[in-house]
């Protein structure tokens, strides 16, 4: 069960709710399900969730003022586990995190995620969603401070005969907010992948931005794709846009590549590679880049 | 020495066949210059010996120092010593400059490429061709300007050292200076042991980068072959004397959007 690896010399791992060990900084605290952050200093943590089978957990994480900090997730949750993480991050909060699905099961996974953003607060988050096994990711994130920001991107992979399917909203509840999501999947084998995009602006939320881009690229015949974008728009002095396509690798990519002397296998692993590795970009830790191009080896192509 | 032979060769697009027998020999050595008039087929002979899967060949052969070019795919055309810098070359999101480089150069090395050796030789190129510094990081293509690409293709060719590069309309894009840089960079490679096929429609590169032949492609054939005076000749008088030869000129008038400034002007002319 316990094949994570630490990328970050400061980390957490809860095991089924409990802390099972850890090697926290000063100024932040882990306790009863719930995690404190008040550290002065811009910081680097991994938090490393693991749940047996069928067992459910709660997770709180409150990121206090002006405080700044990375996050690196790992989750790893075995088959009929449920996993449902809040995170507040208040006013002048500044979080980047890098949460990677390690989950081999053979059963559905379920994760929810809510997090809550205040005045000024940032947050961005790249998704790497290459887990083995069905899943369902529902992520929303709340705009509840003027000036809060969310940026989400997400590189999922479908292979064999899993089935997964993503619900991210971001939901804007005060005006000049700003929210942004990228969705990348690739679907290979008979792989099923579902993407709901959602960005919604409620009303009376002037000087908002809602932006999304959805896309799935498909490589063998029983694919099973859909990319749905949603814009609930309840404002007239807003920006919106959103984006969604599923289809095949681009043939005059591959062409110019392979007139550069790349094999047609190694065209499609750099194209490949090239459309997911972004998701990287949201944590400068290259421990973490070397590790996920390790596991970037799985898409294959 | 390296030869590329090229016999009666037939390529269609669609349906429709646009080069109706193309006879041409290369050699390393030799630069030779491509004239003709758009839509005539000077693009489409360049794509179909590199192998783009959009043009047939239905007839004829090409072969390199004896061996069938047709038969290889794309990727071995490269690896055997062709390369065409393209026209228009495409934009790869999320694919580094530098993934693409050291993987298009280790494509046809025994053994990878050290790191070091090969950041040395990507910064001397980017140098040599006054790019951007922080090229190696950003992505393929996306957001160049027009020049930029075109100066990517020549800093892929000078990493990739082919026997035969087959440029399309190179000179595209660029502005004096960069075309100075690039026709440097083509002339640097010249050798006997490299050849050249340059498509343009402007004199300028071909007076930087003199070429040993010129052809003339019309109606997908090529209708004469001479030396440098033939781009003298072309440059001075258009294409129309073709015509009086015999031939006949596929001309391909480039639609150009009616925007309000153009009537404006046509009236202006008229009341003068």
């Amino acid at each position: 069960m316990s094949n994570y690896a630490f990328n970050s010399s400061f980390y957490c791992v809860i095991h089924n709710g409990k802390c099972q060990e850890s090697h926290l900084p000063d100024h932040i605290y882990f306790q009863d399900g719930v995690l404190i952050c008040e550290n002065k200093e811009p910081i680097e943590i991994q938090l490393i969730y693991l749940l047996d089978k069928n067992q459910s957990m709660n997770i709180d994480i409150y990121v206090k003022k002006n405080v700044e900090v990375n996050m690196i997730e790992t989750k790893q949750l075995e088959g009929g586990a449920c996993l449902h993480k809040t995170m507040y991050l208040e006013n002048h909060a500044i979080v980047h995190v890098f949460s990677e699905n390690n989950c081999h099961n053979l059963e559905n996974v379920e994760v929810q995620e809510d997090v809550y953003l205040y005045d000024n607060a940032l947050c961005q988050c790249g998704y790497a969603e290459l887990s083995d096994g069905s899943y369902k990711g529902i992520y929303h994130y709340y705009l509840d401070g003027e000036g809060a920001d969310a940026k989400v991107r997400m590189a999922i992979l479908s292979k064999e005969k899993e089935r997964k399917h993503y619900e991210v909203l971001i939901q804007h509840n005060r005006p000049h907010t700003y929210g942004q999501m990228d969705n990348y999947g690739v679907v290979k084998d008979a792989g099923r992948l579902t993407i709901d995009g959602i960005g919604t602006i409620t009303k009376g939320q002037h000087g908002s931005a809602s932006h999304q881009t959805n896309k799935i690229m498909v490589f063998d015949s029983e694919c099973l794709a859909s990319a749905n974008p949603y814009l609930y728009i309840d404002e007239y002095d807003v920006k919106a846009s959103h984006a969604a396509g599923v289809g095949k690798m681009d043939e005059e990519h591959l062409y110019y590549l392979q007139s550069r002397g790349l094999t047609k296998k190694q065209a499609m692993q750099l194209i490949t590679y090239g459309y997911l590795k972004p998701v990287i970009e949201v944590i400068d830790n290259e421990m973490l880049k070397a590790h996920f191009e390790d596991v970037l080896s799985k898409v294959g192509a | 020495m390296s030869t590329l032979v090229i016999k009666d060769l037939h390529v269609e697009v669609g349906e429709k066949e646009i080069l109706k027998g193309i006879d041409l020999t290369i050699n390393t050595g030799e630069v030779h210059a491509i004239m003709g008039p758009n839509g005539n087929g000077k693009s489409t002979l360049l794509s179909a010996i590199m192998g783009h899967p959009k043009y047939q060949v239905t007839q004829g052969s090409i072969e390199l120092d004896g061996e069938d070019v047709l038969s290889m795919s794309v990727d071995e055309r490269s690896r055997a010593g062709l390369f065409l810098g393209m026209q228009y070359p495409q934009e790869i999101p999320g694919v580094t400059n530098s993934d693409f480089l050291k993987a298009a150069m280790n494509a046809r090395l025994e053994k990878p490429i050290s790191l070091f050796k090969f950041i040395r030789t990507l910064d001397k190129n980017i140098e040599e061709l006054n790019m951007d510094e922080n090229l190696a990081h950003r992505y393929l293509n996306e957001g160049f300007s027009g020049g930029e690409k075109k100066r990517n293709e020549i800093l892929q060719m000078k990493l990739l050292q082919p026997k035969m590069a087959l440029l399309d309309e190179i000179d595209s894009g660029l502005d004096v200076d960069a075309l100075r840089v690039v026709s440097d960079a083509i002339n640097s490679m010249r050798s006997n042991d490299f050849a050249c096929v340059m498509v343009s429609h402007y004199e300028r590169l071909f007076e930087l980068v003199k070429p040993t032949h010129v052809h003339v492609l019309v109606s997908g054939q090529i209708v004469m072959s001479g030396g440098y005076e033939l781009v003298e000749k072309i440059d001075r008088e258009g294409y129309e004397w073709i015509k009086e030869l015999g031939f006949e000129l596929n001309q391909e008038e480039e639609r150009k959007p009616i925007i309000l400034e153009n009537c404006g002007k046509k009236e202006t002319v008229r009341h003068e």
